[in-house]
């Protein structure tokens, strides 16, 4: 039943939220208390949170303005921003020395010349699929095509494509298809129904709520998820559990184990439903 | 029905476009609308230039379900003499409740000669027109502002409310200095704090709900109303409220 207020009623685990401010655009969260005050507000528990800075500008840079928004507490889980530069590389290295890596973003380099191919980034992607991160891809940009062929050569690394639109709508299936270690963020992804149906077709366990703050709000998806077919196993781990497994057990993560400890039943389903 | 308020979403389409995901079957419109208490959408059918051939899909896509759905006439001015006609049958005729435009499928910015005999047949009729605005310059909100108070017996709906911050700007100030212009809140831009800055600087009593359905899935859309930090009884305002009034509804 539908009313005026809304609160979710599954734990909630953010896949996609950008802290600091883009070059042309103030961010409405200046600090790491009012970005937490904003995530109980909507009912969010935990959030994957990667820097504006890196998006446009600066991977190297941005990482280093992540540090101020991280906790010890582990509601704010941070995502490192990576391109295939010497400089880059060795950074997310080093950090991942120190257990601070669940997962990583690419940073978008193709407006600037380096296509997304294996001979660009086949020693990136071998190293994080030798260390089991995941990494999260951009789709806005993104060339199909590169994305099927570099990715096929990398059949074990997890892969998180990140904002996908209706423009992208002819895309996304034979994405899924073709690359069966890749899970959509549903963050801008709103043609009628679709939810719906690519549950069906290819299992919820390939779906990951996103919100896209603060680019966009973090409750109207939230609200949409909840008032579809999914049932409530599937929209747990829509909203949190898939993320849960996909960043898999890590220091930074030990905070989180009342969360982990809240899926492992779905997890175990939904990689069964995976493989039938 | 969403704690006793009739939903009723004021933007929606008839027609396929295949390449993104937008399919007009009514099972799949219904299904997502009834899961989350939507009870009525407004349609319109915007890819003929020829009015005609539009207006008639939307009657039949409307008869299927004629309790569930209200057409919007579509006209353009790219083919003028059949303008005023047309737009009297789907009023007449086919009892469409409002008329729809789509400024950048013409060259003329919407405050433009060709567009006026479709204003003069809205003010006449006492309709609303429900405009697609946003940063092309054919559709600028602040364009409605200039056109709204030469015809005060229609009234005008910015669809996106201008969709980006500067034109979403304009829009404000074009609901601010008129009181015959409505601001309606679909958007693939779901902005924090969007709803509450239309509500704050333009009223709850201008506002309404639209989804752009089937491009996009009411159910997102709706969530921007339903999580927005605003009272409840300006949620029903721009759930139902608002549109029952323009609309005449019973």
């Amino acid at each position: 039943m539908t009313s005026l207020t809304f609160r979710p009623r599954v734990p909630v685990f953010d896949a996609n939220v950008r802290v600091g401010d883009l070059p042309g655009q103030p961010a409405p969260c200046r600090e790491r208390a009012a970005l937490l005050a904003e995530m109980d507000r909507c009912g969010v528990e935990r959030a994957v949170i990667y820097h504006a800075l890196t998006e446009e500008v600066s991977p190297v840079e941005g990482n280093l303005l992540l540090e101020p928004w991280l906790g010890a507490d582990g509601r704010l889980v941070p995502q490192w921003s990576i391109l295939p530069t010497a400089t880059s590389l060795a950074q997310v290295q080093g950090l991942h020395r120190q257990g601070r890596v669940t997962s990583v973003r690419l940073h978008d380099t193709r407006v600037a010349g380096l296509s997304f191919r294996p001979w660009a980034y086949d020693p990136l992607l071998a190293w994080l699929s030798a260390r089991r991160i995941p990494i999260w891809i951009p789709l806005p940009g993104a060339d199909a095509d590169e994305l099927v062929t570099t990715l096929q050569g990398h059949p074990d690394l997890v892969t998180v494509l990140v904002g996908a639109h209706y423009v992208h709508h002819l895309m996304v299936r034979p994405l899924l298809t073709r690359l069966p270690n890749a899970h959509l963020e549903l963050s801008r992804y709103e043609p009628i129904g679709e939810i719906e149906a690519l549950a069906d077709e290819f299992g919820a366990h390939r779906l990951v709520y996103g919100s896209w703050y603060s680019q966009y709000a973090m409750g109207p998806l939230l609200f949409y998820l909840h008032h579809t077919d999914l049932s409530e196993e599937e929209l747990a781990l829509v909203c949190a559990g898939n993320l849960v497994r996909i960043l898999g057990p890590a220091p930074s993560l030990r905070s989180g184990q009342a969360l982990s400890a809240a899926y492992p039943e779905q997890s175990r389903r939904s990689e069964g439903r995976a493989t039938s | 029905m969403i704690d006793g308020v009739q939903v009723i979403d004021f933007h929606g389409h008839v027609g396929r476009w295949d390449r993104y995901g937008m399919i007009d079957e009514p099972t799949r419109v219904l299904h997502a609308m009834d899961a989350a208490g939507i009870d009525r959408a407004c349609v319109s059918n915007i890819f003929h230039p020829d009015g005609t051939t539009g207006n008639d899909l939307t009657a039949r896509f409307v008869a299927q379900h004629p309790e569930r759905f209200i057409g919007f006439a579509y006209v353009s001015p790219l083919m003028p003499e059949r303008m005023l006609p047309e737009l009297a049958r789907a009023v007449d005729s086919l009892c469409f409740a409002a008329i729809k435009l789509y400024p950048p499928y013409t060259p003329w910015p919407l405050n433009e000669p060709p567009w006026e005999p479709i204003y003069r047949f809205a003010n006449a009729r006492g309709l609303a027109v429900l405009f697609h605005t946003g940063s092309e310059p054919q559709s600028l909100p602040k364009l409605v502002g200039e056109i709204a108070s030469r015809y005060p017996r229609a009234n005008f709906v910015l669809g996106h409310s201008g969709n980006t911050p500067v034109e979403r700007g304009q829009a404000i100030a074009a609901a601010q200095a008129n009181p015959n212009v409505y601001l309606e809140t679909c958007s693939a831009f779901r902005s924090p704090g969007v709803i509450e800055q239309l509500v704050n600087e333009a009223g709850a009593e201008r506002i309404l709900y639209g989804s752009d359905q089937p491009l996009m899935d009411p159910r997102s859309q709706l969530g921007k109303i339903i999580t927005a930090q605003l009272p409840a009884a300006a949620k029903r305002q721009i759930l139902g409220e608002n549109a029952r009034r323009l609309l005449r509804l019973g």
